[in-house]
């Protein structure tokens, strides 16, 4: 997996815990068009907080374009923002 | 009694590490700690300053303090970003909740160091040494940077013990190994002694600590007074200052200053910048309760001379106006029409501002504490720009300076333990 850290724009749902489930986001492709990503499998879910920026990571798994691709989207926690980080 | 442990935790390189582990979580591919670079203030708005290095731009002899002009001559290539307190402010934070783990006894100690007492947690958590160890790994896997730690009896050894060798490095300074490990050392390693007192050191053939550990304490007392004998009482380890918990050392002044981005030459001007801190400093006097029977101005030209005058009041007073008032006073005195870089603004002798004295022949102040008390409110509950004195509009100043977070009290260097 390379590193990307691309901001994304997500449908998520939240359990009454608080905690965040990615569905699906869109990512802007250099020519400016979207594309969807549908969230098939949350594998794992981790905290990070590096800096004492506190980031939630998830790792999770989709079909993109025919092939089962693993990838790693964050969200960080105090600006509310998605990202694709790794893929 | 049983032996006391302390130890000292000090972040490398903070300002550099932390910014390094913030950009690598924010997706960089470049860990600014294995470049050489720097953290320096802006030079546009005359800050241009190296305020943290890097272990590679320290090979370039590259010193904190020095111009970015002069850091740029040794070495070319050198990274420049801009400081970022909010965040130096969040990784203490989260620092500091880390530590709170290990014991419960912590004192902030400057923005990138904390004391940590351990007495008596070796019954709970086990061998200081292991646990330092644990310390030091957890922050750099759960935070992202690295740390020192000291470990020793008291505080000064601990806080000498973390700067023997960096980074990432646990020490002991135990009293048995001062003659190995500390009386080696020149003597401005030694804390509290700084550009002066090293002078009056060296010049009398004092080189090392263990040279300051050997002097008749009487010798030392007759060039550095009593200043000597609690130098001579470092030099050999002894040193008993409680771990204290943040707020409890007494505030016996308060002051902020600011380096203006261009020359001040007009009288109006100045006193401009003189409220703006005039401000601040009111701000903080009454969120501490207290009031201030003194004020003092000091002043930098441009060509780097410095001046400073003070007053005492007749009447304590923690209004913004009262104390604006005073330091215009004092600076139309002070000032001969130099350009000026650099204004401050500091108040001393403080009392509790709940009852003080007054007096029959000062201006009733109620009003105006009753108006200061509103602003103060305002600027809490919607920023401190929310509310602001009309004469800063299209000043080209700002209505508040001094410090480097606005609103907020960021913990400076003490030379107190």
């Amino acid at each position: 997996m390379k590193v990307y850290m691309q901001p994304i724009e997500s449908i998520v749902w939240f359990t009454k815990e608080g905690i965040p489930h990615p569905i699906r986001f869109r990512i802007q492709a250099e020519d400016q068009t979207y594309r969807v990503i549908k969230v098939s499998r949350i594998i794992t879910r981790q905290e990070e907080k590096v800096a004492g920026n506190r980031m939630l990571i998830f790792r999770c798994q989709s079909e993109i374009n025919g092939l089962l691709r693993v990838f790693e989207l964050k969200y960080e926690i105090n600006t509310c923002k998605w990202y694709l980080y790794k893929i | 009694m049983t032996k006391r442990i302390i130890m000292h935790i000090d972040v490398n390189s903070a300002y550099l590490s932390w910014e390094a582990a913030y950009r690598l979580q924010q997706g960089s591919s470049l860990d600014l700690r294995t470049i050489p670079s720097a953290v320096g203030g802006n030079p546009e708005t005359r800050h241009g300053i190296i305020l943290a290095k890097s272990i590679p731009a320290k090979k370039y002899k590259i010193q904190t303090g020095e111009a970015l002009f002069a850091a740029r001559l040794k070495c070319p290539h050198l990274v420049i970003v801009p400081p970022n307190y909010t965040l130096y402010r969040q990784c203490s934070q989260a620092l500091k909740v880390v530590l709170e783990n290990y014991s419960p006894l912590i004192q902030q100690y400057s923005i990138d160091e904390f004391f940590l007492d351990y007495t008596g947690m070796e019954k709970v958590l086990g061998d200081p040494l292991s646990k330092a160890y644990e310390i030091k790994e957890r922050i750099k896997n759960e935070l992202g940077f690295t740390v020192n730690i000291g470990i020793s009896c008291n505080k000064l050894l601990a806080k000498m013990g973390s700067e023997l060798e960096k980074p990432d490095k646990v020490h002991t300074l135990f009293p048995e190994e001062i003659p190995v490990k500390m009386w080696p050392l020149p003597v401005e390693e030694l804390f509290g002694v700084g550009r002066a007192t090293s002078r009056k050191l060296r010049d009398r053939g004092i080189r090392t600590i263990g040279e300051i550990a050997a002097q008749e304490p009487g010798y030392l007392k007759r060039f550095l007074k009593n200043y000597g004998i609690l130098l001579w009482n470092y030099a050999n380890g002894r040193e008993d200052s409680p771990v204290r918990l943040s707020g409890t050392i007494p505030i016996k002044g308060l002051g902020n200053s600011t380096t203006i981005p261009f020359d001040v030459e007009d009288q109006r001007t100045a006193h401009l910048v003189l409220l703006s801190l005039a401000e601040t400093v009111g701000m903080r006097l009454r969120q501490a309760n207290l009031c201030a029977g003194l004020v003092a101005v000091s002043l930098k030209t441009n060509e780097f001379l410095c001046f400073s005058h003070q007053r005492k009041l007749y009447l304590p007073t923690d209004c913004t106006s009262a104390i604006h008032q005073v330091a215009c006073e004092l600076f139309d005195e002070l000032w001969q029409g130099e350009p000026i870089r650099h204004l401050g603004l500091r108040v001393a002798e403080l009392c509790s501002s709940d009852f003080f004295q007054s007096s029959l022949f000062e201006k009733d102040t109620e009003k105006q504490r009753r108006l200061d008390k509103a602003v103060d409110a305002i600027r809490l509950r919607y920023g401190s720009h929310a509310v602001f004195r009309s004469v800063f509009l299209h000043s080209g100043l700002k209505a508040l300076s001094g410090g480097v977070l606005e609103s907020e009290e960021y913990p400076m260097m003490s030379s107190i333990l």
